[in-house]
């Protein structure tokens, strides 16, 4: 129902301008706590503590050390969390009792205390498919689910998306140190495989329909273009039930964080999650605090499933060179100067008459070297 | 009987010049049969040292026979010139003889003091209140003709006299609305009302009447008032359409009018103002005013002193019209070339208007042409325009229809490659036709249609649309009262539907109707005191939401928030009373009932605690046509001033108003798919009051005009939502909604030039707006309940309009408009969250937008002005936002790929150039 105020924004854009904007700098008076995480009944329950940062701040991350937490239910059982990971607590091992309600305390580490609001548990039905849409610019991803005992209603997704992709060229030498040596198919660097996590928050609600439904609920687009797609693409979606207040809060929270700025858009408004600090009620805390269970799903879409007009677009711009043993004019040895040293990559070689190779094709690693943006290890999900 | 009194009336005039020429009664006898003039004067001058002039040719026709001895000159004279049309005026030894009228050797009867020896009051005091006899009313078209007014009679008898009539356009019969009729040796005045209509009470005697008009020739009359009658005037437009700047329609008025804070501005001075795509904007005008401001460029509403946009009443010939503007809020949804002129209230606000909190913006079309058929286009760059006028029964019957349509899609097509499939198109219509039935009936009807509807890529429609009639009958009962009945129907509805999504496609309805029902009447009680009362009843139907599937595999549940009902009625009574002549009050009350209605079903909740679904004791199902809640309230409104001197005045006022019906928008300006809601028992009727006081001085024979005015402001019961609130569609919007007071107080300078080559206005306005949330059940408070500035809030703010008229065929337009920018809540911290950064706010509005500041220029070029062509074309050449400035419309901070940034978006961020080519045939 916003679409016509996208509108408006396209037409402001193409006949105003968008610039930068860095207000002087603006601190705020203190740095508030964040808590993010869901209690899991029925799987590992992590939660991240951390601290709000000045905006002009280079790094976002501010973890929260050596805090108390613990899920406690309205039944009177604590379940304690461990830390391993900076700023990360995690229950696991444990199955919660969906039928009560949860909270968590938490603990810092100068004495304050902080309780979540009790929250009923949601039982997260299951994902029944997920699919793709071709669109005028490549895929629409997208999520299908349904209650069958219409009582679930608002839902939030994210997802971890994994791909394989391959470097611009396919390098058959490797140098090491010394001379340029044939590469082995351990030393591959031309496949690899990359992903990345959600960063928008994805909601549905199927609370203005007869049946609880989400159907075709936008996930990811991907452009056409993207590498994402030039060989295989995987993705896993998890999807969270949540009450309607938890779907308020997610919701607020997108509004005022991922807004597009027209003036029709609703006003910044104070983001008031369920944690509170026992002592001062008044203290920001940001962060809203769910309970249930997780529903997860992955599916494949491998290239072929698309237009094989479709071609992707290398993010860097490559071209070949050639390094001679000899070169034309000069004499230099351009191979032991640059591609033995590793200045750039050798791709293939060259032959100018003679038995050997008169020198190669190189380029620089960001062409060649796939390990610079993935990893070649397959994940284990991996088909 | 007529003997005796012309016996005593003799005998009194007798005794009157014998007592006049104590001491040397000069007496005559003559005997003239058939005698010429010449042979008069001759014998009479002969005889005495008495010199007579006269014009021999007006008296070529009388023959004198006549035969007296020892008698005065007087008795001669008057014996002489018995029944016939010819008067004599002695003064000293000279004596003027004259055809039709009589000259006067002592000061006019009312010029200061009635001489108390008048002899000749008691002989003419014969039906003096026949003025009303049905005859056809004169129209005085010239400046040097003497007209008489009333039933004739010889001498003009002491006291007052009300003179009526209409004030017209000698070229088209249309009414000449907000002109001055004044009267410089008795300092009095009126002002003509929407249908020309004027009543004036002067001494009889005789008189000048200055006219003045918008847009007219200033002009004026001689009159000869012997008791009430009517005198219909007609004035010329001003023949060279590079028209001075009038701000106002009367030159006087700044001064004497008892009202303040009303502006009035002729369609001719909106044309000036340069506009974006050169497109002329009635609302874009009424933000240079001073007072008003608006959250930004593009946007629909507009704030009035400190009031939310919701609270303007905005009324075309009477009509309310809910959403002025097309295309997102870039056009007003008014045809320039039909408004006449608009009138913006913004302090003393007429009894006959209510409803609204802040301001009044009153919008008048034109009448059509009564005498011929006119009519004129025009070609900008985004749409056409042309209206036909003319006379369906001359002089009695006219039309007028205007139609604008678009053709912005070009614009669209500009646009990414992803959206260039998007449509949008707008159009409006306009119909006024004016009957006049006879000299007491006019019938007037007028009819509006909009409509708005934009497409993104096929995907999700959108459409809006105004539909306006009013029927007025404006009757004269006599020449002190008259009234006018008016009913109409408003209608604002919008749809949208979606059909991408099959299961999720659907169809959204919102409508809102009202069906009014007006009378206003004006009484002209005397010459100190002028009564305006009537009643007002308006039936409001809301449809707030429909939402339904619109094909067969939408799962969509349809969902109807039920219809609501409300009478909103009022009753008023005002008196204009001239206190002397320095000092006017205009007082007034408006009596507010408000009742609404069912079918409707009303939660009740559990007194003083939260409006929560907790707190819910149970709810009441109200029956059709029953009363479920009634809000009475009296609305007061009290005006003064005093004349400190004959260019100085100050003047006070002090109004409260009510508010029945709230926009639900909970994003920073209107949007069209914004919601109505009434007052119901569980939301509160919206008041305000205002107290403000002003300086008001002319100089330079009144093309200069000043003022200055400071007002303080308080507003409660303004809605405000929860965050994270959803209005559409809400069963319980009671529930999400906060009640919010606010406080607006300024000072607002304003300097205008009305005449000569260079012209226009220039404004400063220091003003403050701040709200704050103290409703203990909200649950949260925005800043913890302190007063924070509003979105409007624009502490400094100047506009300068200027036209420069080099000859009259060119001017140039200036504009300059520099405001403090907005607040808005910016970000004060980051975090991450969601796999994201995110952003922590400030408190709400804490910090502002960087300063605005933008001028436009224009050039106006007028084709020949040769009375007798075929069309008369004109152009516009301008630039709107001439430096270029890069205005900040609004920041924000948003996430994209996990990182959180700030932008800042302008529109008009260049100069934009645009043309406009206008025909009139």
């Amino acid at each position: 129902m916003k679409n016509w105020k996208f509108l408006l924004f396209i037409i402001i854009i193409s006949v105003g301008c968008k610039k930068p904007y860095n207000p002087k700098v603006i601190n705020a008076p203190s740095s508030y706590l964040v808590v993010e995480g869901v209690i899991n009944t029925n799987d590992v329950t992590t939660i991240k503590l951390s601290r709000t940062v000045n905006l002009n701040s280079a790094v976002t991350t501010n973890p929260v050390n050596d805090a108390t937490i613990s899920v406690e239910s309205d039944a009177g059982s604590s379940y304690g969390l461990t830390s391993s990971v900076a700023g990360t607590y995690t229950l696991s091992g444990t199955t919660l009792d969906n039928t009560r309600k949860y909270r968590i305390r938490i603990k810092t580490e100068d004495n304050k205390e902080y309780l979540s609001d009790f929250v009923q548990t949601m039982v997260t039905p299951p994902i029944d498919s997920i699919g793709f849409n071709l669109t005028g610019k490549g895929i629409q991803i997208y999520v299908n689910t349904h209650d069958p005992k219409n009582n679930t209603h608002y839902y939030r997704f994210d997802y971890s998306e994994t791909w394989k992709f391959h470097s611009k060229y396919n390098s058959a030498f490797i140098s090491n140190g010394v001379g340029i040596l044939y590469r082995t198919p351990d030393q591959d660097i031309y496949t690899c495989f990359t992903g990345n996590t959600s960063s928008t928050i994805l909601l549905g609600s199927s609370a203005k329909l007869k049946q609880d439904v989400i159907y075709q609920n936008p996930v990811i687009a991907i452009e056409s273009t993207s590498e994402k797609i030039e060989i295989k693409y995987s993705i896993l979606v998890d999807e969270y039930a949540l009450t309607a207040d938890a779907y308020k809060f997610w919701g607020n929270l997108k509004k005022n964080t991922e807004q597009l700025g027209s003036i029709f858009d609703a006003e910044p408004s104070e983001i008031s999650g369920n944690i509170h600090n026992t002592a001062n009620a008044t203290e920001p805390v940001i962060g809203y605090i769910s309970a249930g269970t997780v529903s997860s799903k992955r599916v494949f879409i491998s290239n072929t499933q698309l237009p094989q007009s479709w071609y992707p677009t290398y993010p860097y711009s490559c071209e070949l060179d050639s390094a001679w043993f000899h070169a034309p004019h000069t004499g230099e040895n351009q191979v032991q100067d640059i591609l033995v040293p590793f200045l750039a990559l050798p791709v293939s070689a060259f032959f100018n008459g003679g038995p050997g190779p008169a020198g190669y094709l190189y380029s620089d690693s960001q062409c060649v070297d796939c390990t610079i943006r993935g990893t070649k290890q397959q994940p284990a999900f991996w088909q | 009987m007529r003997k005796i009194f012309l016996l005593s009336f003799c005998f009194l005039i007798f005794l009157h010049a014998a007592s006049a020429q104590q001491g040397n009664p000069k007496l005559f006898s003559v005997n003239f049969q058939q005698a010429t003039i010449s042979q008069v004067v001759t014998e009479l001058e002969s005889k005495s040292s008495y010199h007579f002039y006269y014009d021999q040719a007006q008296f070529d026709s009388l023959r004198v026979t006549l035969q007296v001895t020892d008698k005065p000159l007087e008795t001669v004279l008057d014996l002489a010139f018995k029944k016939t049309s010819f008067y004599y005026a002695i003064t000293q030894q000279q004596v003027f003889l004259t055809k039709g009228r009589q000259i006067k050797t002592d000061l006019a009867v009312g010029y200061s003091q009635i001489h108390a020896n008048t002899p000749t009051q008691p002989a003419v005091s014969v039906a003096d209140y026949t003025a009303d006899v049905e005859k056809k009313v004169p129209d005085a078209t010239t400046e040097n003709k003497l007209y008489e007014i009333g039933v004739k009679t010889n001498s003009i008898k002491a006291g007052k006299a009300i003179l009526s009539g209409y004030i017209r356009d000698i070229k088209s019969g249309e009414a000449v609305t907000g002109a001055s009729i004044y009267v410089a040796n008795t300092k009095t005045g009126a002002a003509t009302d929407q249908f020309g209509y004027f009543s004036i009470t002067l001494p009889r005697g005789r008189h000048v009447l200055n006219v003045r008009g918008l847009g007219m020739r200033d002009t004026r009359r001689q009159i000869i008032l012997y008791s009430d009658g009517k005198l219909n005037i007609e004035m010329q437009e001003q023949i060279n359409s590079l028209k001075e700047v009038k701000i106002s329609a009367d030159k006087v008025a700044n001064v004497r009018s008892v009202a303040l804070g009303v502006t009035r501005l002729d369609i001719k001075d909106i044309k000036q103002i340069p506009t974006a795509f050169g497109e002329t904007d009635v609302l874009k005008v009424v933000l240079t005013l001073p007072g008003v401001t608006s959250v930004g460029e593009a946007t629909t509403g507009f704030n009035v002193r400190g009031g939310a946009a919701d609270e303007n009443l905005i009324l075309l010939d009477g009509a309310t019209i809910y959403n002025p503007a097309h295309f997102f809020g870039f056009f007003a949804a008014f045809n320039p070339d039909i408004v006449k002129d608009i009138e913006l209230y913004k302090s003393s606000i007429p009894e006959k208007f209510g409803g609204r909190l802040s301001s009044v913006l009153d919008i008048t079309n034109r009448e059509g042409n009564k005498k011929k058929f006119t009519g004129s286009a025009g070609i900008g760059l985004l749409t056409s325009r042309l209206n036909i006028e003319g006379p369906i029964v001359t002089d009695k019957t006219s039309f007028i229809f205007g139609g604008r349509t678009t053709y912005s899609d070009w614009l669209l097509k500009l646009l990414p490659e992803s959206y260039k499939h998007s449509q949008a198109s707008f159009y409006d219509f306009n119909l006024g036709i004016s009957h006049q039935i006879n000299e007491k009936n006019n019938i007037y009807l007028s009819g509006y249609l909009s409509q708005d509807k934009f497409k993104l890529n096929s995907d999700t429609s959108y459409s809006y649309s105004n539909r306006n009639i009013v029927l007025k009958w404006k009757h004269n009962y006599n020449n002190k009262l008259y009234s006018l009945i008016s009913a109409g129907i408003d209608r604002y509805q919008y749809d949208i539907s979606s059909s991408a999504n099959p299961v999720n496609a659907y169809d959204l309805g919102f409508n809102i109707n009202q069906s009014n029902f007006k009378s206003d009447f004006t009484y002209y009680l005397s010459n100190k005191h002028t009564l305006n009362f009537g009643l007002s009843s308006i039936l409001y139907k809301i449809n707030p939401g429909t939402f339904e599937p619109n094909n067969p595999q939408s799962l969509i549940a349809p969902d109807a928030v039920p219809a609501e009902k409300a009478l909103e009625s009022a009753l008023y009574l005002g008196d204009i009373f001239d206190v002397s002549s320095n000092f006017s009050i205009s007082a007034g009350i408006r009596y507010n009932f408000y009742n609404y209605l069912g079918p409707q079903t009303i939660n009740n909740y559990a007194p003083n605690l939260p409006k929560e679904p907790a707190n819910i004791i149970d709810s009441t199902a109200y029956k059709s046509g029953s009363i479920i809640k009634t809000f009475a309230a009296p609305d007061i409104r009290i005006s003064a001033r005093y004349l400190l001197s004959d260019n100085l005045s100050i003047k006070g006022g002090y109004n409260t108003l009510h508010q029945y019906i709230h926009l639900l928008s909970n994003s920073t300006s209107i949007s069209p798919t914004d919601v109505y809601k009434l007052s119901d028992p569980n939301i509160k009727p919206e008041n305000g009051d205002q107290v403000s006081l002003g300086l008001f001085k002319n100089a330079k024979a009144n093309t200069i005009e000043m003022s200055v005015e400071v007002y303080y402001k308080r507003l409660r019961n303004y809605l405000d939502y929860k965050s994270g609130a959803v209005l559409l569609l809400n069963h319980h919007i009671e529930q999400d909604v906060i009640n919010t007071q606010g406080k607006a107080y300024g000072a607002e300078f304003l300097i205008k030039k009305t005449a000569g080559k260079l012209n226009g206005w220039m404004s400063y306005t220091y003003s403050r707006t701040f709200l704050r949330q103290d409703d203990p059940n909200a649950g949260e408070l925005i800043n913890e309940g302190k007063y924070y500035p509003a979105n409007y809030d624009k502490p400094h703010s100047f506009n300068f309009s200027g036209n420069y008229r080099f000859t009259h065929r060119y001017s140039v337009s200036l504009d300059l408009a520099y405001s403090t920018g907005r607040p808005i809540t910016l970000p004060i911290a980051k975090y991450e969250y969601g796999g994201s950064e995110r952003v922590f706010y400030s408190d709400r509005n804490a910090y502002r937008i960087p300063d605005y500041f933008r001028s436009d220029f224009s050039i106006n070029i007028e084709g020949n002005h040769k009375v007798h062509q075929l069309t008369h074309n004109s152009w516009t050449i301008g630039v709107y936002n001439l430096t270029g400035r890069q205005n900040a419309y609004s920041t924000f901070f948003t996430e994209q790929s996990g990182v959180i940034s700030g932008y800042k978006l302008s529109i008009f961020a260049a100069p934009i150039p645009f043309i406009n080519y206008n025909i009139r045939f």
